[in-house]
């Protein structure tokens, strides 16, 4: 598929048909006749390593977006435009429309490629392929609700599904059912005042219904919203989607199992390998490494203390044991130490900090067992690398903390019980610990935290959606994120932050 | 997704209760039969011996008369006297299946799913090569879901009065899965004590997903929402075709069921109740000291006054109809227990089990005839004991029968058979047509 040097598509086993000939020379309409895509030939085309990881981020972009917005219950139309909004960025996909003014073969190319690569990285297991599956799901939908009819005929067309759409002589025979099991489809109908069953009578006229087997729409079946008989669904055209979606869920789900199944005997590019294998494990968000200036400017070692409001559930944690202890293990240190960098504590102060903090330490103890780390940390000893802040997912997923340690992440790592009270503390009201605890129970962990960032500003007054547009996946988002609110309430002529 | 621990269906994980204990399970048994003659252990083993349709049942879950996968990579699950409880037990034919019956003893029989595997090699295998597959999908309808709204017993106790609820739930639900469907195999039982089970068994359903069947179970749920809610069913003006149905059957028993044997409308308690369904405060005020100051009042005439003040208030004939199907529909629709039916593991009570308390036999219901179903008149342990003693003292007919049908039990096991040789004439033609189908 992915082509370092010419070799057989190894993709060819699994779908009968491919596309023959060098399909990049093929003109934009006939390679991509539609930017919505099934995804049922893989990509015959030569790309880069760099293309190949860059096409791969860009698409879990716009998938972590989703599941975000999901997970949060955005109203459809915020999500709708958060979508957007990260489609622009990441994965821009116009219309037939757009032909001139776009590059739209570039855009489906890389909708297309990027889609399989992620295949290959999420067909692993059960997990990341249920994950893929929603999301992408959730994409098509997105992407098929904004086409417009036409668009959407044409690509049905093609697809060349066999629906069994009735005749009018069986429409007919069912004529008083599909009116009766239309009440909801005729509540969205216009006419407000006349009765429902006229309504009702209305939309069956005009409307075009398929038969189809029940299973097939589940959704339907469970809100009665069709009618039923022998086992068939007539599910009126408008909900098309909903079979659309089925469709285009069972042949994924059936391909990311083949891939599954046939990735053992696949050779990919060794140096494809790692990409590959670390995709899902990937952080997206902004890195807060050197090439980003500190948040808060330079920070003094004095200043720390006055910072800690910003500071998330797991570093205000840290910052508390140490103060408790007057020490910290060395899984506290580097979490803690690198965040402290990232917001903006130099060198020279955090080694003043950490002297400080370690009040029951002698002179000679620090300077020999801790000074080094410090400045290791910096890239100032060994092999002088830039270390980055820990991202969430690195805290969550390594190096879970044993007894006597305190880094971590509080709702990974906490008891239920000392989780409540640091909520508690934390000003959560009883009445909203049980959404806490439910999704901590669900390994929603970033969503949890993001929730517990919104529920405090708002306390404290702020607008929190305007705050934390994504999920809070660095705990230096959470500190820039307050911090630069904190900064605007000070300055009403400050820059509004988006 | 792994299989769920057993712990999802409140079950204990005993299956890895070592032989030492059954043996002292059945010992004791043994023991405790030869104190009395007549005992549960006995009549047990009795029944075991020459009631049970071991042949029949085997065609039934095998799906065809030759042994296959149907069969033997299908849980059963044994409750032994001694609360011993014992999973994953699989069998390769109908022979060997009764021998283990006869040595257990069980108290109670559980069917579970079919696997990708034999249940009973479990521990040998990995979690991924034992999944289940396929399975019936299953209802189970029990009498305490309905007690906040019948009057006349609670808990495990039913009398012919309550038991109507089960009638209409079998015969609602029965004609949903057949006309909604398309289901043809529905094997319905009585549970032994205080409910009804149905056992939806076309190919079709054994192969569901558990999305469908959660499909199926909210299509045909209409009474939600826990204790805390008061309110339980809202219905479209424009009833949808399968309700309409099911209101058809729900009118036939509604006046004599709710208002006549249960009394709804006689006391202010459970008027109120009745009455609370009604959003207006106002019109449930209006008719509770209506019929407060009319203690003779009939409940018909009351049940016509509540339409009547409806419409005396702002209420039109649409929503004022509305408002009494609600009622109706909570007061009579099938209530289902959801999580039996959604998930392709769960285990069921198997038919023909005796159940401990009550000693009757959970026999199958014929839904055409469910009205003249008598729980109470299911045969026991003792009664066919009787039963048989009877015919084959001196004073009996004589006639030479097998010892089903020298008892109660025989119109009972030929609803089952009649059920079973359904299934199995349908994989034969099934077969038929496709060797026929290689001719063409
Ligand atoms: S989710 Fe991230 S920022 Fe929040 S507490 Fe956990 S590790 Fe810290
Ligand atoms: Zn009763």
């Amino acid at each position: 598929m992915f082509k370092q040097k010419p070799r057989a598509n190894r993709f060819a086993e699994q779908t009968q048909r491919t596309l023959h000939g060098d399909a990049g020379q093929v003109r934009v309409h006939s390679a991509y006749p539609s930017r919505l895509n099934f995804y049922l030939v893989p990509p015959q085309y030569e790309i880069t390593v760099d293309e190949f990881e860059e096409f791969a981020l860009d698409r879990l972009h716009v998938l972590k977006a989703l599941e975000g917005a999901q997970l949060r219950n955005k109203s459809r139309e915020e999500s709708k435009q958060q979508l957007d909004t990260v489609s622009d960025k990441y994965l821009p996909l116009h219309s037939n429309q757009a032909v001139k003014a776009h590059n739209v073969f570039e855009e489906r190319r890389k909708d297309h490629i990027s889609h399989f690569i992620l295949r290959l990285a999420y067909c692993r297991s059960e997990e990341l392929r249920s994950w893929f599956l929603r999301q992408e799901c959730a994409l098509f939908r997105h992407r098929y609700e904004n086409e417009s009819m036409a668009e959407k005929h044409a690509f049905l067309d093609d697809l060349q599904l066999d629906w069994k759409v009735l005749s009018n002589e069986e429409k007919k025979e069912i004529f008083e059912e599909l009116v009766s099991a239309s009440a909801w489809h005729a509540s969205q109908y216009s006419g407000q005042n006349v009765g429902l069953k006229e309504r009702a009578k209305a939309f069956v006229e005009s409307e075009g219904f398929f038969e189809v087997n029940f299973e097939r729409v589940p959704e339907l079946v469970s809100r009665r919203l069709v009618y039923i008989r022998n086992g068939k669904a007539y599910v009126p055209m408008s909900e098309q989607v909903s079979l659309v979606l089925d469709e285009f869920r069972n042949r994924l789900s059936k391909a990311l199992e083949v891939t599954a199944k046939m990735l053992p005997r696949m050779d990919e590019d060794e140096r494809l390998m790692p990409v590959l294998n670390n995709i899902n494990k990937q952080y997206l968000g902004k890195d807060y490494g050197a090439q980003t200036k500190g948040t808060a400017g330079a920070v003094t070692a004095d200043e720390v203390d006055s910072l800690v409001a910003h500071f998330p559930p797991c570093m205000r944690h840290l910052h508390m044991s140490l103060r408790h202890d007057k020490h910290l293990r060395h899984g506290g240190r580097m979490q803690y130490g690198l965040f402290l960098k990232a917001i903006g504590l130099p060198i020279e102060e955090a080694l003043v900090f950490w002297r400080r903090a370690f009040a029951n330490m002698t002179e000679d103890q620090f300077q020999k067992g801790y000074a080094y780390n410090i400045r290791h940390n910096y890239g100032l000893e060994g092999k002088r690398a830039d270390y980055k802040p820990y991202d969430c997912m690195r805290i969550i997923t390594s190096n879970p903390p044993s007894t006597g340690d305190h880094h971590g992440c509080p709702f990974r790592h906490f008891s239920s019980q000392n989780l409540e009270e640091m909520l508690f503390r934390y000003g959560v009201p009883q009445t909203q610990i049980r959404e806490f605890t439910n999704l901590v129970s669900e390994k929603h962990f970033n969503v949890a935290c993001t929730r517990l960032f919104e529920l405090t500003k708002k306390l404290q007054g702020a607008d929190a959606s305007a705050l934390v547009r994504e999920l809070i996946t660095h705990p230096n988002q959470w500190f820039e994120a307050s911090y630069k609110s904190s900064k605007a309430a000070e300055d009403p002529n400050a820059m509004q932050i988006s | 997704m792994p299989a769920l621990a057993n712990d999802d269906f409140g079950l204990h994980d005993d299956d890895v209760i070592m032989d030492e204990a059954v043996d002292k399970a059945i010992f004791r048994s043994t023991i405790m039969s030869s104190q009395d003659d007549a005992d549960y252990g006995t009549l047990l083993r009795m029944f075991y011996q020459r009631f049970f349709p071991y042949k029949m049942y085997f065609n039934w879950l095998n799906y065809d008369t030759l042994p296959n996968k149907n069969f033997f990579n299908r849980e059963f699950s044994f409750t032994l006297a001694s609360d011993v409880y014992l999973r994953y037990n699989s069998f390769a034919d109908a022979e060997e299946f009764r021998r283990e019956i006869e040595r257990l003893q069980p108290v109670k029989i559980d069917i579970g799913a079919i696997y990708t595997a034999k249940p009973k090699d479990k521990k040998q295998l990995r979690p991924q090569a034992f999944q289940p597959v396929e399975k019936e999908l299953v209802f189970d309808i029990d009498m305490t879901d309905y007690d906040e709204i019948r009057t006349c017993c609670s808990g495990g106790a039913i009398c012919l009065k309550c038991w109507e609820f089960m009638t209409i739930a079998v015969k609602v639900l029965d004609e949903a899965l057949r006309q909604d469907f398309g289901f043809k195999h529905l094997l319905w039982v009585y549970s032994g004590r205080r409910g009804v089970h149905c056992w939806v068994s076309d190919e079709t359903a054994r192969k569901l997903s558990n999305d469908s069947r959660k499909a199926i179970v909210t299509y045909l749920e209409v009474v939600k929402g826990g204790a805390q809610a008061s309110k339980k069913v809202r219905l479209n003006q424009l009833l949808h075709p399968s309700l309409s149905r099911a209101l058809d059957v729900l009118k036939d028993y509604f006046p004599q069921l709710i208002l006549e044997k249960q009394h709804v409308l006689a006391e202010p308690e459970t008027w109120n109740k009745l009455l609370e369904l009604i959003s207006d405060q106002v019109i449930r005020q209006a008719l509770d000291e209506r019929w407060q100051a009319d203690p003779t009042r009939s409940a018909q005439a009351k049940w016509k006054d509540i339409k009547q003040q409806l419409l005396a208030s702002n209420y039109n004939e649409a929503r004022a109809e509305t408002v009494m199907r609600e009622i109706i529909f909570q007061y009579t629709y099938p209530r289902l227990d959801d999580n039996v039916s959604v998930h392709i593991n769960h285990l069921l009570k198997s038919p023909f089990c005796v159940h401990p308390k009550t000693n009757r036999v959970c026999v199958p219901i014929d839904p055409q005839t469910c009205d003249s179903f008598n729980p109470l008149e299911v045969p026991t342990l003792a009664r066919l004991h009787q039963e048989l003693n009877d015919y084959n003292s001196p004073y009996g007919s004589g006639k030479s029968l097998s010892d089903i049908e020298k008892t109660s039990l025989a119109p009972y096991i030929k609803i089952f058979d009649t059920f079973v040789n359904e299934l199995l004439k349908e994989v034969r033609d099934q077969k038929r047509g496709k060797s026929y189908g290689v001719l063409k």
